[in-house]
């Protein structure tokens, strides 16, 4: 599944990233890697979410949103 | 308080450099209040420049330490060092260049582990660097707790804790500064997990997975081999490793089967990695208190709520701007026509001729000085902006807005230079270069001249008292919604036109909120404040000038007999394509025009082409409220000031675009102003 599908309030594992390279390296050097735990605390129907990552928090957009792939994670943080 | 009296901050401005015996550069994320903490060294006594090439804004200032200057330069806020963005390849060639001594590299504490990722790559730089624990007051209101020993340790560098915004640890962090200048290697005391090669790199703080450390040290060999006057070849060898653009064009080498995409990854990872070591050893009670501004955010920027309450910030705003500041106005205008007879007065006791009386205190006081009572009003609403950017609403916004914006092929984000366009257009039209697509930031550009500035204010302000009463203020802030919805249509238009719609491309952070920094506000607004009389004493002086002497010229030499100078002849020149309009009186026309130099000259224009009594003398030619409306909304929607047009051609970089610019806001404040005029006269 990708970020975009995700639900509120929830945590997820980022486990690839699939976006453009320029992205990808901002993405990064927010801090938003593969690897890391996102924790979903807002997502509009459009897809626009805010994320907390390594303490801090970022509006994304949908179509940013779709490129990042997830999976639930439970127990970790 | 313990900078007072000990560092004197001190600059010599005019342009000519400071002697200086150390440069030191602020570096931090953005967010990090790293301006503040600038800001509390130098105060307001800036010298503001752009930096070679582009127009990010270069702040540099000096101080005083025991017998040293300290030249101060704020760099852009940046989050990395890749050459990816703007800010960071900035901040990267300032560093690599020899003008830098020593790097303060500007932490938020409540924010480490983000932050650190910034400080190890300033790390690799090779640069003396000094890190600045900002927001320690944050971290202790949380109940954490930073190991200010251990955190050094593994760092390598001197740490010191400060406090932007209660002025606490500016003495130390300068002090660290000095006797930090050598370019020493850091010592540090720390194993890392990752990676049993450390004995062979021990003395770097950054150590990296064998695999990868032995590809540095490969490519470090053959940078040594072709460029032996490179210097810090370990970081060259890591951006190459890492793929960087910038540095693989300016030292190329044949890297093929040592580079390979997923180093790229795993250099990232790792640093990630061993900030999570850092911050599992120094960072005590971790996540101990939930942050509030994850309680407020619920609010804020909630699916439901979160845009009625920004249009109810933004009602606020705009009442707050129209009430005290018309408290403020009325002492101004009292104050400035004091000015005026006395300085009558003096003319007259000095003898002064008619003329000259009439170009001090028509020309210049009347023109100069009707500008200048509207400064409360400005105050106020910049005071507003600055609240709303310092307190970490403005990001909020650009999410809140992301899904109407989105409607209109834009991305939420493009929201925030719209709104900066309350305040000026120009900074607004500069601030678009946050936008990384080109077509969107053209897009936003092209709208944003349509937001109210605040040099349109004093229009709205004058005319809705002079003929809307007690519905004044409605009048006024209708020409804000006008605004907006202008820009949206046009935005909608262009999309519709261009068929491409950028959207879902969001990338902002969201700060922590935090109460708004006394300092940091009073310098903003003050900046505002001093542009406002700065264009006062220059553009609007210089036009005033111009409007008298066309208004008490005429063919015929000086002339008191308005309908007989050059003003009028213009004016009733151009006056029959303004017919439609409702604003075919040549006086109007004539403060149109002049109010292409800056906006607020409409004001100071019709002020001294009315010889100071506007109601009755247009009022008299049979303009009325409609008319009024009319103008108020032509002055909305056309070319914002000659400033604008000049930074729109810098920006987009193309007289082609900065034409239709010019031409579609003159077109669709010609086709308002009719339809509002035709359309009102069928129905009133």
């Amino acid at each position: 599944m990708n970020l975009s599908q995700g639900v509120r309030d929830n945590s997820y594992k980022i486990i690839n990233i699939e976006m453009p390279e320029n992205i990808e390296r901002r993405l990064q050097t927010l801090g938003i890697t593969e690897g890391s735990i996102v924790e979903l605390l807002n997502i509009k129907k459009n897809g626009t979410l805010i994320l907390k990552v390594r303490g801090s928090r970022f509006a994304v957009g949908g179509k940013i949103a779709s490129g990042i792939k997830i999976r639930r994670a439970e127990g970790e943080s | 308080m313990l900078l007072e009296g000990k560092l004197h901050p001190e600059l010599k401005s005019g342009g000519q450099r400071v002697k200086a015996n150390l440069n030191v550069g602020f570096v931090g994320n953005p967010n990090c209040g790293k301006t503040t903490l600038f800001n509390a060294y130098t105060g307001a006594k800036l010298k503001v420049a752009n930096w070679p090439g582009v127009t990010v804004e270069k702040k540099e200032g000096a101080m005083r330490y025991h017998d040293n200057t300290f030249k101060l330069v704020d760099l852009p806020g940046t989050y990395g060092l890749s050459s990816y963005t703007m800010e960071e390849q900035l901040t990267r060639q300032y560093i690599l260049g020899d003008e830098v001594d020593v790097i303060i590299d500007v932490a938020d504490a409540s924010n480490l582990e983000r932050n650190l990722y910034l400080t190890l790559q300033l790390i690799e730089l090779g640069k003396p660097v000094v890190l600045a624990l900002n927001m320690m007051d944050i971290v202790t209101e949380r109940g954490m707790e930073i190991d200010m020993h251990r955190l050094p340790e593994m760092l390598g560098i001197p740490v010191i804790p400060v406090s932007a915004r209660h002025k606490t640890g500016l003495d130390i962090l300068m002090h660290a500064v000095a006797h930090h200048k050598e370019n020493k290697v850091p010592v540090t005391e720390h194993q890392h997990k990752s990676g049993d090669n450390y004995f062979k790199h021990e003395k770097y703080v950054m150590v990296y997975s064998d695999e990868i450390e032995e590809r540095i040290d490969i490519i470090k060999a053959m940078l040594k081999k072709k460029y032996p006057d490179l210097k810090n070849t370990r970081w060259h060898a890591i951006k190459i490793l890492e793929n960087d653009r910038e540095i693989r064009e300016e030292y190329p080498l044949n890297t093929e089967g040592i580079t390979d995409k997923k180093y790229e990854k795993a250099i990232i990872n790792e640093k990630y990695d061993f900030i999570q070591e850092i911050i599992e050893e120094v960072m005590v009670n971790r996540n101990e208190k939930a942050a509030l501004t994850d309680k407020v955010d619920k609010y804020l920027t909630s699916n439901i709520f979160g845009i009625p309450i920004f249009l109810g910030i933004m009602a606020l705003v705009f009442f707050l701007t129209f009430t005290i500041g018309d408290v403020l106005k009325g002492w101004m205008e009292y104050f400035l026509s004091a000015i005026s007879d006395k300085t009558g007065l003096l003319l007259d006791l000095a003898g002064a001729g008619t003329i000259s009386k009439s170009l001090i205190i028509e020309g210049i006081i009347g023109g100069v000085g009707g500008i200048l009572s509207f400064l409360p009003n400005i105050f106020i609403l910049f005071l507003a902006l600055a609240f709303l950017e310092d307190s970490g609403y403005m990001s909020r916004v650009a999410y809140v807005m992301d899904g109407i914006m989105g409607k209109i092929g834009l991305s939420g984000r493009a929201f925030i230079p719209m709104l900066l366009g309350f305040g000026c257009t120009v900074p607004a039209v500069l601030a678009s270069r946050a936008l990384e697509n080109p077509k969107d930031k053209l897009r936003t550009i092209l709208v944003t001249p349509f937001m109210s500035c605040s040099a349109r204010l004093p229009i709205y302000v004058m005319f809705s008292h002079l003929f809307f009463g007690n519905f004044a203020m409605l009048a006024a802030f209708s020409m804000y919604v006008l605004g907006i919805v202008i820009a949206i249509l046009a935005a909608y238009i262009m999309k519709k036109i261009s068929k491409e719609s950028n959207t879902g491309n969001l990338l902002i952070e969201l700060p922590e909120y935090k109460k708004p920094n006394k300092r940091t506000i009073s310098i903003y607004v003050w900046e505002k404040v001093k542009d406002y009389i700065t264009r006062a004493g220059t553009t609007i002086f210089v036009a005033s000038v111009i409007i008298w002497a066309l208004l008490n010229f005429g063919p015929s030499g000086y002339t008191k007999e308005m309908s007989e100078s050059f003003g009028s002849y213009i004016g009733k020149f151009i006056t029959p394509i303004f017919k439609p309009t409702g604003l075919g009186q040549w006086q109007v026309v004539l403060s149109l025009i002049s109010g292409i130099a800056a906006k607020e000259v409409v004001v100071s224009s019709i002020t001294v082409l009315c010889q100071g009594n506007v109601s009755g003398v247009l009022t008299a030619m049979g303009f009325g409220p409609l008319n009024a409306y009319a103008l108020m909304a032509f002055c909305l929607l056309y070319v914002p000031c000659a400033a604008s047009i000049v930074i729109i051609r810098k920006e987009t970089n193309s007289a082609k675009w900065t034409l239709v610019s010019v031409m579609m806001q003159l077109s669709v404040a010609y086709i308002v102003a009719t339809i509002i005029y035709q359309v009102g006269s069928l129905v009133l």
